[in-house]
């Protein structure tokens, strides 16, 4: 039947080449990492596993560990909300010289949006390992780190939303002789004004994530304290920082969502905009930052002192020149390959398995397995796969898909739910069975959605994979946390430029991608 | 609640991040005397490190009159910069770390007193692989260091495996960093790695607590001697604490119970001097293993 022209798929040609194109290009990432999924049912690795997981319960109640881990907790928090304030406070100078919002010609400035792409490219994590050297023990690595990321990246999205809303009010303001700082005010700001809280409120939600993760290289807080159980594969206490965690991530994302529907209710009809909800809100958020502050005590005064900024001129001085020997560049190659294959791999993976978990109907028990995938960080899924195959890249594949899976999940439910039922229902009323009505009815409706997620998903798998090293997952982070460790500057400063480059590669390759796919 | 509402917020905040910088930059100048601020590089879970310290900061503090306060920190570079950067005024350091510290502080830190055990150090190679005999079987396994900058954990091994023929990076089919030697043992234990190494004195504790079963982990090969770790201070630290400090190490004595179980604690049968010299030997081992440049 299938050779008959006239019932052939007329695009199965331009598939086919499609697929054995892919597979080529796939298949050496593949092998870059070390991908053998034997090793995940080896009976050895499941016992030690089952091990591992079994000593979970029950979970450490010992009063001098809670103590410990209430203490992480507060800190965790503070260092989410201080690094947040110093990101606001650097986003918005920032996105006002960067956005063409309010401009008479809509002209960017490109020094201001390289410096954001390079606050942007490099991790956190990455800040944070460069700033506990710096400013020394504690937590105020972390809140410049996440100040300084995530200033980057609030500062581009905000110059991002000016330049989406209707700009003619603005330009009527300009018109009318109004300065560029108040027609975006009064012109722009309040268009946008929903959106930009909106997606604050949000980022404020990734930082605690993050804040969590940047404790692995001791910048305090609950990653520390996970770090160490992890590590000591001690199952009890981790298992009550996890479910520590996991609690904290889902009262930030109930507050966050709460805070995001309160902006959508209209205001109340009188004079004054301020109630006593918003009023409330003023002073809790005040003293929230004040008491981030006190409660991290940062020495700023320290920090900013003349003998501070001589170490760190001369530390900074350390990272240049970059060491651009063949050598020296053929082992950050591979560190590139490497962190390329984690992540292309990874992100693979958690698309199947995505799509597979974001499918059946009855969506109660998958959206509980979706919700704690992804409320694990990769690095902490990264410390249980490699106990299941061992160290290596592929412990490392696994736990970005892992945590991704959950992301996409998600993702991918919502978009399948969001897609035009018609061809699916016309498919099945024409006698075509369940599955092939989905394959050729549902799915092609809702697959540019699915794949501009799992695009956008691989750019930030990229800079996870970059980072997933520190743990022993090879690439690139293995070799940055080597060559810091050993205040080889000039080395870790290459190895930093590779994993920036790397991210922006990725971000275009992705951004081509989603194009070609449209 | 208005987008105005929020702006002032935001306005809010910032202002708060001013004041209270304002008010944390004060505080620590107010405190600053007669404080001696003691960090160790986290050879063992800083848990472990914070018990081990407390009757020894004590007796710091009877010995030299200043408040001692003990940060933990989870990496050991940190604790070098640290005392570079005159953050903290002593440290309890390895050999290596030592040397970068002299490196880092031009040749400044003076290293003041070491434990007797301390002048004939060993690693110990660990392993639950049966097929594992000896260092040539190594090739082609996964090895677990401990951090990069350990002496024993790291360093050392490094040496002497370059010396048996091996280089981790090619011979070795992974290579992974623990970050402690405790971590070291359970990553083994676990088959997380096929190989180990860490530093003698933590494996004997591990013993001796039964925290480790000896019938699955075993040590297949160990380093010859070198010297090890040591307490170091800033050089700039005024002269007389330094006397204070060199002696109150020296003076423990096992005869005494309460310095015994300090002793015990520290690993130590007592306290001995110790000079920059002693380390020569690790510098040159450390460049011959690539680690400094």
């Amino acid at each position: 039947m299938l050779l008959n022209p006239a019932n052939r798929d007329p695009a199965a040609r331009g598939r086919l080449i499609g697929a054995l194109a892919t597979l080529v290009i796939l298949w050496p990432l593949f092998q870059a990492a070390e991908v053998k999924p034997g090793a995940l049912f080896d009976s050895g690795n499941l016992k030690v596993i089952g091990n591992f997981l079994a000593a979970f319960l029950p979970p450490e109640t010992g009063a001098e560990f809670l103590g410990y881990l209430a203490k992480a907790t507060l800190e965790t928090l503070a260092i989410a909300t201080a690094g947040m304030a110093l990101a606001f406070l650097i986003a918005v100078p920032m996105a006002y010289l960067a956005t063409g919002a309010g401009r008479e010609k809509p002209t960017l400035n490109p020094i201001t949006r390289s410096l954001l792409t390079i606050l942007r490219g490099i991790p956190e994590l990455v800040w944070a390992l460069v700033f506990v050297r710096v400013f020394g023990l504690g937590p105020a690595a972390g809140v410049l780190a996440l100040g300084l990321t995530y200033g980057g990246m609030l500062a581009k999205v905000y110059a991002e939303i000016l330049e989406s809303v209707d700009a003619a009010p603005a330009r009527a303001l300009r018109h009318s002789g109004a300065s560029r700082l108040l027609a975006i005010l009064y012109g722009l700001i309040p268009q946008a004004s929903k959106e930009l809280a909106s997606y604050t409120v949000y980022r404020w939600e990734c930082a605690i994530r993050a804040s969590v993760v940047m404790g692995f290289v001791g910048a305090g807080g609950l990653g520390q304290l996970m770090d160490q159980a992890m590590k000591m594969l001690n199952g009890g206490e981790a298992a009550t920082i996890l479910l520590t965690f996991m609690g904290l991530v889902f009262s930030a994302d109930g507050l966050s969502g709460w805070l995001r529907r309160a902006l959508d209710t209209p205001p109340a009809n009188h004079a004054s905009p301020f109630g006593w909800r918003s009023i409330g809100l003023l002073v809790t958020l005040f003293a929230s930052i004040v008491a981030s502050f006190q409660l991290l005590d940062i020495g700023f005064g320290e920090l900013f002192s003349a003998e501070a900024a001589h170490s760190i001129g001369e530390f900074i001085a350390g990272f240049f020149p970059p060491d651009l020997s063949a050598e020296w560049l053929a082992k950050v190659a591979k560190g590139i390959w490497e962190t390329l294959a984690i992540s292309v791999v990874g992100t693979l993976l958690a698309a199947i398995a995505g799509l597979l978990l974001a499918l059946p109907k009855w969506r109660a028990p998958f959206s509980f397995i979706l919700n704690s995938l992804r409320s694990v960080p990769e690095l902490v899924w990264a410390t249980i796969t490699a106990l299941a195959v061992g160290l290596g890249p592929f412990a490392g594949a696994l736990a970005l898909a892992l945590h991704t899976a959950g992301v996409l999940g998600r993702l991918y439910a919502e978009a399948l739910d969001n897609a035009p039922p018609t061809p699916g229902k016309a498919l099945r009323l024409a006698g075509a069975p369940g599955g092939f009505a989905f394959l050729y009815g549902t799915l092609p409706g809702a697959a540019p959605q699915l794949i501009a997620y799992t695009l956008y998903r691989w750019e930030m798998n990229i800079r996870m994979a970059a980072i997933l090293g520190f743990v022993g997952a090879g690439g690139l982070g293995q070799l940055l946390y080597f060559e810091l460790s050993l205040f080889h500057h000039a080395q870790a400063s290459t190895v930093i430029m590779a994993m920036l480059l790397l991210s922006i590669a990725v971000d275009q390759a992705s951004a081509w991608l989603r194009q070609r796919m449209r | 609640m208005s987008f105005s509402s929020l702006r002032r917020a935001a306005l809010k905040g910032a202002v708060a991040c001013a004041f209270a910088a304002s008010i944390s930059a004060a505080l620590p100048a107010l405190a600053s005397d007669a404080v001696l601020r003691v960090s160790a590089i986290p050879d063992e879970a800083p848990t472990e490190l914070q018990r081990k310290f407390a009757p020894l900061g004590k007796y710091l503090e009877a010995q030299t009159g200043m408040k001692v306060i003990f940060t933990p920190v989870s990496d050991y570079a940190a604790v070098v910069e640290s005392l570079a950067t005159k953050k903290i005024d002593l440290a309890w350091l390895g050999g290596f770390t030592f040397v970068q510290a002299k490196i880092r502080t031009n040749g400044t830190a003076i290293p003041i007193a070491q434990r007797e055990e301390d002048a004939k150090f060993t690693s110990k190679f660990i392993t639950a692989d049966p097929s594992i005999k000896s260092l040539a079987d190594l090739k082609g396994k996964t090895f677990a260091f401990g951090a990069p900058s350990s002496t024993s954990g790291s360093l050392m091994p490094r040496f002497f495996l370059q010396q048996a023929g091996l280089n981790p990076e090619k011979d070795f089919k992974n290579v992974a960093f623990s970050g402690a030697h405790d971590a070291t043992v359970a990553f083994v234990a676990a088959g997380k790695a096929e190989a180990g190494v860490l530093n003698a004195s933590v494996w004997d504790k591990m013993v001796e607590a039964k925290k480790v079963d000896t019938d699955k982990v075993r040590v297949f090969a160990t380093t010859p001697p070198y010297f090890d770790y040591n307490w170091t201070v800033r050089g700039d630290l005024d002269p007389v604490i330094i006397k204070k400090l060199t002696d109150a190490f020296l003076k423990l004595d096992p005869a005494n119970p309460e310095h015994k179980e300090i002793l015990a604690l520290q690993r130590a049968a007592k306290f001995i001097p110790t000079k920059k010299e002693n380390y020569d030997g690790i510098e040159k081992a450390a460049h011959s293993a690539g680690l400094l440049k």
